[in-house]
């Protein structure tokens, strides 16, 4: 069983399911394992740890399904050199997201890699089209981790209409499960990209507690904002902002932004030596909307499985109201 | 087909598309239209008297035959204090001025009535197959009287632990309330609106955590977002801002222009209209006070002092003051009859999980 698309025809992937490069936390065992089973894996380069990218890079020579490198384009272009070592590993495509995308493109094509760009408004979709994106990521505020205002129901139309068919659209931001799959093809996404739901797999570079803790929240339990951005000297351009499971923490220091910059020198050392700790009322579990849909931490493949065998059940007209009243009892 | 038919059953209606109950912008002349498209009408009673409802009512059933949403508020009163309300009214006073009236002058107090023994008598007479509460529901011997009625019960919820305690204390059915929606935040249990998801985040938690049906609202206003909800477990979804442009709302003139002119980032939630938080289009008082005015005098006492300040601007065709309550979707709005929108929202919807299906 598959569902083929034309982000899956793009990506030579067997599932429509990427997987997100969640800085630090998305290495070379989760991309290995997302990419295996079907999907898309993508690797978390985030702002751009030489050390860890060379030791993830050099797992990944071994994987023989194509997966992506993901990086943060603002902190990239600030060491644009490592761009080079990514492509070295003979990634299938290169994400690219928070930034403009367009001094990395030619380097990316000459590669013979495609180009993700992960987008928030028509302007940043425009801005990647025109730098020569292959596909575009339309990412909803209720994603994890950084992201903008505009919800996912409101993004993912806005830019399917924009691409026109140029390029294949997957949405991001609050889908955790195979309706979430479905209701973005409803949207006319091509696919859609995971973060969350893939922190909770076995994979994932993640602490146990920070997966126990996505496991445990509920709807309403995430917030979006500044504070743990600030709390560890990271300053990131506007419109991005950062969402997180609300702790200890993101409940002191919401609505009071300014008294934080005031004190933030111990505010730091208090951050830093809590994340080192493992001390998560303090340091932030980076977490999207669709926490609540989260209750297992299972392997990445059988991840990619069950949204699969879900998301074609719905598609297909052959999951119907008597069969959901029977999933729900069955919960 | 529709994959869950549910509401359609339990209903009785052709498609299911529910007319959100949009207090002060919709009356009988939108909700026969939706009712004649195979939708399901409201008519919303918190800004209005239990005489009106009952002839709004009578209207609706001498022109058309179907179910009927009868909707009210059932917020905790509370009184005005007059410490706040100075503040306010001082706050708002150069606006008083510059439209040539006295600050000081008296004003009826905001009529935002919560449900109460008046309305139950009117839901026991006019027997509405639906009866649906926004803040929650009213107190247990009243819904006890609602529910005598054999009228089903229908309330929001903006987290699932809402929807939980709805479930609990006897609703039919459940609005899963996105962050996308317009109008007043359903919220009951919690006062945080940054902790409030997304409709595509909610609706599948929501489902998840109860067993009656659950119907999708907010940032909904096409067939795409229509065939999304149900794929997400939804067993309708209840519409508004796409029908706020239709011939039959009661919208005034300057307030269609500026919804007409709205874009998908030109609505805010803001608490200076009324007390509570709400979604709609910015106009100038929640652009220069607001949109969130620790000051606002609690619900729905903010209205108060801003209501000689909407009639006067009105009059000149200003919707300074008017609010514009509109979800994230208000640009997917269309100027058609809402027979015609409520019957192409669904064909639209149709054709979308068809295709798919192929």
């Amino acid at each position: 069983m598959a569902i083929n698309t034309t982000l899956t025809a793009r990506l030579g992937s067997r599932h429509p399911i990427l997987s997100a490069p969640m800085a630090g936390i998305a290495g070379a065992r989760l991309v290995a394992a997302v990419s295996e089973a079907g999907g898309f894996g993508i690797l978390g380069g985030g702002y751009g740890e030489r050390a860890w990218l060379e030791q993830e890079t050099a797992k990944l020579k071994t994987c023989t399904a194509p997966f992506g490198i993901g990086f943060i384009t603002w902190s990239l272009a600030k060491q644009p050199d490592l761009l080079h070592m990514a492509l070295a590993a003979k990634p299938r495509a290169i994400m690219l997201s928070f930034g403009d995308p367009k001094p990395f493109a030619p380097a990316i094509k000459a590669a013979g890699a495609l180009l993700i760009c992960q987008v928030q408004s028509e302007d940043m979709a425009r801005e990647a089209l025109g730098a020569g994106a292959d596909i575009l990521i339309a990412q909803g505020t209720e994603a994890g981790g950084h992201g903008a205002a505009r919800t996912t129901l409101d993004i993912v139309p806005a830019i399917v209409d924009l691409a026109a068919g140029r390029v294949p659209v997957a949405a991001a931001g609050g889908i955790a499960d195979g309706r979430g799959l479905a209701a973005m093809m409803m949207l006319g996404a091509a696919g859609v990209l995971l973060g969350t739901r893939f922190y909770a797999s076995v994979e994932c570079d993640g602490s146990e507690e920070a997966k126990k803790r996505i496991c445990a929240a509920s709807s309403g339990s995430t917030v979006r904002g500044v504070v743990f951005d600030w709390s560890r000297g990271i300053f990131w351009p506007a419109p991005f902002t950062l969402r997180s499971l609300v702790n200890d923490h993101s409940r002191r220091w919401s609505g009071r932004e300014v008294e934080l910059m005031h004190n933030i020198a111990t505010v730091t050392a208090d951050y830093v030596a809590a994340r080192e700790a493992g001390n998560f009322d303090i340091a932030g579990v980076f977490a999207g909307e669709a926490v609540g849909l989260i209750h297992d931490i299972p392997k990445a493949g059988e991840i990619v499985e069950r949204i699969t065998l879900e998301a074609e059940q719905i598609l297909s007209g052959r999951r119907n109201s008597a069969t959901m009243s029977q999933a729900v009892a069955a919960r | 087909m529709w994959p869950d038919r549910r509401i359609i059953d339990l209903f009785k209606i052709e498609f299911p598309i529910l007319l959100a109950p949009m207090a002060g912008a919709i009356d009988a002349e939108i909700a026969i239209a939706v009712a004649e498209g195979g939708g399901m009408p409201s008519v919303p009673c918190a800004l209005i008297s239990p005489e009106k409802a009952r002839e709004q009512v009578k209207i609706i059933r001498q022109r058309v035959s179907a179910p009927i949403n009868l909707n009210f508020f059932c917020h905790k009163a509370v009184d005005a204090d007059p410490a706040r309300e100075a503040v306010w009214r001082q706050r708002l006073a150069p606006y008083y001025r510059e439209l040539g009236l006295d600050p000081a002058a008296p004003i009826n107090t905001a009529n935002r009535a919560p449900f109460d023994a008046a309305f139950c008598e009117v839901v026991e007479e006019l027997k509405p197959e639906v009866v649906s509460f926004h803040f929650g529901l009213p107190e247990a011997g009243l819904l006890q009287r609602v529910k005598a009625t054999g009228a089903l019960v229908m309330s929001s919820a903006t987290i699932v632990r809402e929807a939980i305690w709805l479930e609990e204390n006897g609703a039919d059915v459940i609005i899963a309330q996105g962050a996308e929606a317009g109008g007043h935040r359903g919220m009951f249990l919690t006062d945080n609106i940054a902790e409030q998801p997304g409709t595509f985040a909610l609706v599948p938690q929501v489902v998840d955590a109860v067993k009656v049906p659950v119907i999708a609202a907010g940032g909904i206003a096409d067939g795409r977002g229509i065939a999304a909800a149900f794929a997400l477990g939804a067993a309708g979804v209840q519409i508004g801002s796409a029908y706020l442009r239709c011939p039959e709302s009661r919208v005034i003139a300057p307030a269609r222009v500026a919804l007409g002119q709205a874009m998908d980032d030109s609505t805010v939630i803001t608490n200076v209209m009324t007390g509570r938080p709400a979604r709609g289009v910015v106009n100038r008082v929640m652009h220069e006070v607001g949109p969130i005015a620790p000051e606002a005098p609690a619900f729905p006492h903010s209205a108060t002092s801003l209501g000689p300040l909407k009639q006067a601007a009105e009059k000149l065709g200003k919707t300074d003051f008017t609010s514009l309550w509109a979800g994230q979707a208000v640009r997917l709005g269309r100027e058609m009859p809402a027979a015609e929108l409520t019957r192409a929202l669904a064909g639209a919807a149709l054709v979308r999980m068809s295709k798919l299906a192929g």
